[in-house]
């Protein structure tokens, strides 16, 4: 998989996640999976199709969201509901145009879809014939992995 | 002696939503997301802004203007919602009240919409993330 693709979404991660849930954030080691994933229990998934296609997932634990949730509504969640469900599914949205809008600049052209989230114990996530890149991202509320398997088509 | 209320206020200030005659701006919100129409309604009642209504589609905001109409000062409008497009719903509303004040939230990387809803009379636009500062700059050029 090419850096290109996954620089945009680390960057636009670091920006984002700096200006609306946290100031201290850390990178850690990127690393490459061709197998099925693990997902953590909250993903906000986003699919890509066009001159890149795949997706990028965007993986935490349910207290990891539950923190970034109430964090970004100034105001403490007690469970993943409705406004939870909505407030990550937006975070992943703002993450996303800043990638894309930068990835359009470099002259690759494709559309989105709108972020949905999966919830749940136990899930896998699998790509057929594509490597998933793995960027952690430590947050003071938890870890989140943006997890990109895209393509060029 | 002298007590607290023997003296002028000088920090005293009208909150941003209030009209000249003293009442308030009335604001539509029209957003497929609970957390952005939560976060545009917290930053606007905080000034003393009225929601008078919140639609989670553009064709459910059309709606709501018609019914309440005149009594709406300012829409906020997103770009992307299921059912229907904030750019169409931004049209049907200038359609049916070319005077209506309407202002645009959208994500980064819709700059093209952006421009088509200037073309066709939405006031001004708001990029997410949203910050109150911004927030309440553009709606009050939009407004006033």
């Amino acid at each position: 998989m090419r850096v290109e693709y996954i620089n945009p979404f680390v960057e636009a991660a670091f920006n984002i996640l700096k200006e609306v849930v946290d100031s201290d954030i850390k990178r850690g080691e990127l690393y490459l999976k061709s197998t099925s994933q693990p997902v953590l229990g909250v993903a906000a998934i986003v699919g890509l199709a066009g001159d890149v296609e795949g997706r990028v997932l965007f993986d935490m634990n349910a207290d990891t969201a539950l923190g970034i949730a109430s964090k970004m509504n100034g105001e403490d969640l007690t469970e993943f509901d409705d406004l939870a469900k909505a407030t990550i599914t937006e975070l992943a949205n703002m993450i996303t145009a800043q990638a894309v809008t930068k990835l359009h600049e470099l002259g690759f052209t494709f559309d989105l879809t709108p972020p949905a989230i999966f919830t749940g114990e136990n899930m896998e996530v699998s790509d057929s014939g594509v490597e998933a890149l793995i960027v952690p991202i430590e947050l003071s509320y938890g870890k989140m992995e943006i997890n990109v398997a895209v393509r060029e088509r | 002696m002298k007590n607290k209320q023997d003296f002028p206020n000088i920090n005293e200030r009208k909150p941003e939503g209030q009209k000249p005659d003293g009442s308030n701006y009335r604001v539509l919100i029209v957003d497929d997301s609970m957390f952005v129409t939560k976060q545009i309604s917290q930053i606007l009642t905080s000034e003393g802004f009225d929601v008078v209504g919140t639609a989670s589609d553009g064709q459910e905001g059309y709606e709501m203007y018609k019914e309440q109409y005149p009594n709406v000062d300012l829409v906020t409008m997103d770009i992307t919602m299921p059912r229907m497009d904030g750019v169409t719903a931004l049209e049907k509303i200038i359609e049916f009240d070319k005077d209506a004040k309407i202002i645009m939230i959208s994500a980064l990387g819709k700059q093209d919409l952006v421009k088509k809803s200037l073309l066709i009379g939405a006031k001004n636009y708001i990029v997410k993330p949203l910050d109150r500062a911004k927030v309440l700059e553009r709606i009050l050029m939009s407004i006033k």
